[in-house]
């Protein structure tokens, strides 16, 4: 025990040093804490004061845990203990995200360092701590801004939609209608209808179902919800997007639909990719519109690891002075375009730990954007 | 009347062909413009009905194209597009009729009297 100076309960009162000392760590910014051998705060600055709610002379002698939630108080004597005896560092030189605990019972995150000096009094261990709740909120923040962006996106995508998808609804009612009133003419004139009647009634169901489809795929475009996933294979999504973005649409367009084979499964919350493919196909056809033949090829293959999705037109590509800034927000050389559709789907691409590239054509040729996201591992390979 | 359905929804050509039927012209359907041009010309006093949004050949050079046969059958349009998109795409022809949808037995007997 001669390598450790004896330790008083109460601490002994500051040299001058040391009282200078005091008074620089009282300026930081960060909250500094140093403890002895036995977890004992020796140091306890007003950043910390603040930061934990308690005062430097109800911290002083007392132990670390102190500050600590109760689960990280328990192993913390483990911890020192440990390190003590065996010299593995835990967090010693490191620098690692812990929590710590307000006098008032909150629990909050901090980033702690801690170094090691020796001293005569024995080892000591100095932590600099500084409260992560700031940058956690302005993260959170972040990201929620973002998935209201991406949901303002969509439902502004229906809305410039809406007038030609209530032209889609007309569709299946004109049809449910005329079905209708030929059976009831038929009836009232006292035509016998016996043998068709049944028939009839089943393409009106069918009609009606069909209306209630485009109500119910705008619905599920449109709602908000929480991010996703859910491990998918991505033709099915897509080809349900480009019928979306077709319903849209108020002159035809060849699509040509190219699937790829053994396509591996995507982990993707399907909304948020259906959004992107039908900003791309919306793109494709704004873009090819002014060509005397439109025509968009929508390809999906896989590789290496990825899956790939291709949108191709043959509009008159995107030009060089465009491209640096065709993935910002509010980009658009549209009228009516808010030069959100690429820079949302980018996000989307990127928050799937994906891409989206682009390869602007030009001379002739029209753009493609590819959509790569990484492909899910097999379900049973999880966990 | 021999009355030409140009319309590429199955579900609105089948029910206008069986509502027409039903009112007693004689029905021929067509997908789309192309497949018009196939078979044998509509003329007077053929009547042709024409959805607007067609695939291929819009369904305005459709009109363009039947008003100045020689005989020119009776052309009416159907669409559930916009007016400001209906007079657009119609700048300066003048069909027998247009009709807005959702269509109703009325509104296509008043155009297409019952025989
Ligand atoms: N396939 C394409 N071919 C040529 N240019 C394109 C193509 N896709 C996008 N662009 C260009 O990139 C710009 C930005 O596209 P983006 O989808 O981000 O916005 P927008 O289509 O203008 O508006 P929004 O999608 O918000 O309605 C477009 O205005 C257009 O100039
Ligand atoms: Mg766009």
């Amino acid at each position: 025990m001669k390598d450790f100076a004896p330790t008083s309960d109460a601490p002994h009162p500051p040299t001058v040093s040391e009282a200078r000392l005091l008074s620089v760590l009282d300026t930081a910014a960060d909250g500094i804490i140093v403890i002895d051998e036995h977890a004992r705060i020796l140091i306890f600055n007003k950043a910390c004061e603040k930061m934990f709610g308690v005062t430097t002379a109800e911290a002083v002698g007392q132990n670390v845990k102190l500050v600590m939630p109760t689960d990280y108080a328990r192993q913390h004597d483990a911890y020192v203990g440990s390190y003590i005896r065996t010299g593995v560092k835990k967090i010693i030189g490191i620098g690692r995200e812990v929590q710590g605990r307000h006098a008032d019972g909150t629990v909050f995150p901090l980033e702690l360092s801690v170094g090691e000096a020796a001293t005569p009094d024995g080892r000591q261990f100095i932590g600099i701590l500084r409260d992560l709740r700031p940058r956690k909120e302005s993260e959170q923040r972040l990201a929620d801004l973002q998935s209201e962006l991406v949901h303002l996106a969509r439902v502004s995508a229906i809305d410039e939609m809406g007038a030609a998808i209530a032209h889609e609804l007309n569709q299946p009612l004109t049809a449910l209608m005329l079905y209708l009133q030929a059976i009831r003419r038929a009836h009232s004139r006292g035509i016998d209808i016996v043998t068709v009647v049944g028939d009839i009634l089943d393409k009106a169901a069918n009609e009606a179902e069909r209306a209630g489809h485009i109500i119910q795929r705008m619905r599920q475009f449109v709602e908000k919800r929480d991010p996703e996933r859910h491990v998918r294979p991505l033709d099915p999504l897509i080809d349900e997007a480009i019928d979306l973005t077709l319903l849209g649409q108020r002159h035809r367009i060849r699509i040509d639909r190219q699937t790829g084979e053994n396509l591996p499964p995507v982990s993707v919350d399907p909304v948020q990719i259906q959004q992107i493919v039908v900003n791309l196909v919306r793109n494709a056809i704004e873009a090819a519109a002014g060509v005397p033949d439109p025509a968009i090829e929508i390809r999906t293959r896989a590789s290496d690891g990825s899956v790939r999705l291709e949108v191709q037109d043959n509009g008159p590509g995107i030009a060089p002075e465009a491209l640096s800034k065709l993935f910002e927000a509010f980009a658009s050389s549209k009228r009516r375009g808010m030069g959100l559709g690429l820079a949302i789907s980018r996000t989307i691409a990127q928050n799937h730990g994906g891409d989206l590239l682009v390869d602007p054509g030009g001379n002739g040729r029209g753009a493609c954007f590819t959509l790569v996201l990484p492909a899910a591992s097999m379900p049973d390979e999880v966990g | 009347m021999r009355v030409h359905v140009v319309e590429d929804d199955a579900g609105v050509s089948d029910s206008l062909a069986l509502i027409l039927r039903n009112i007693g012209h004689t029905v021929v359907s067509h997908r789309d413009a192309e497949s018009l041009f196939k078979g044998p010309l509509p003329t007077a006093p053929d009547a042709v009905i024409v959805d607007l949004s067609l695939p291929g050949i819009p369904g305005a050079q459709l009109v363009r194209w039947l008003l100045n046969l020689a005989a020119p059958p009776r052309v009416v349009v159907i669409t559930g597009q916009s007016q400001g998109f209906i007079d657009h795409q119609l700048r300066g022809l003048v069909p027998d009729g247009v009709m807005r949808k959702p269509l109703d037995v009325d509104a296509i007997a008043r155009v297409l009297p019952p025989l």
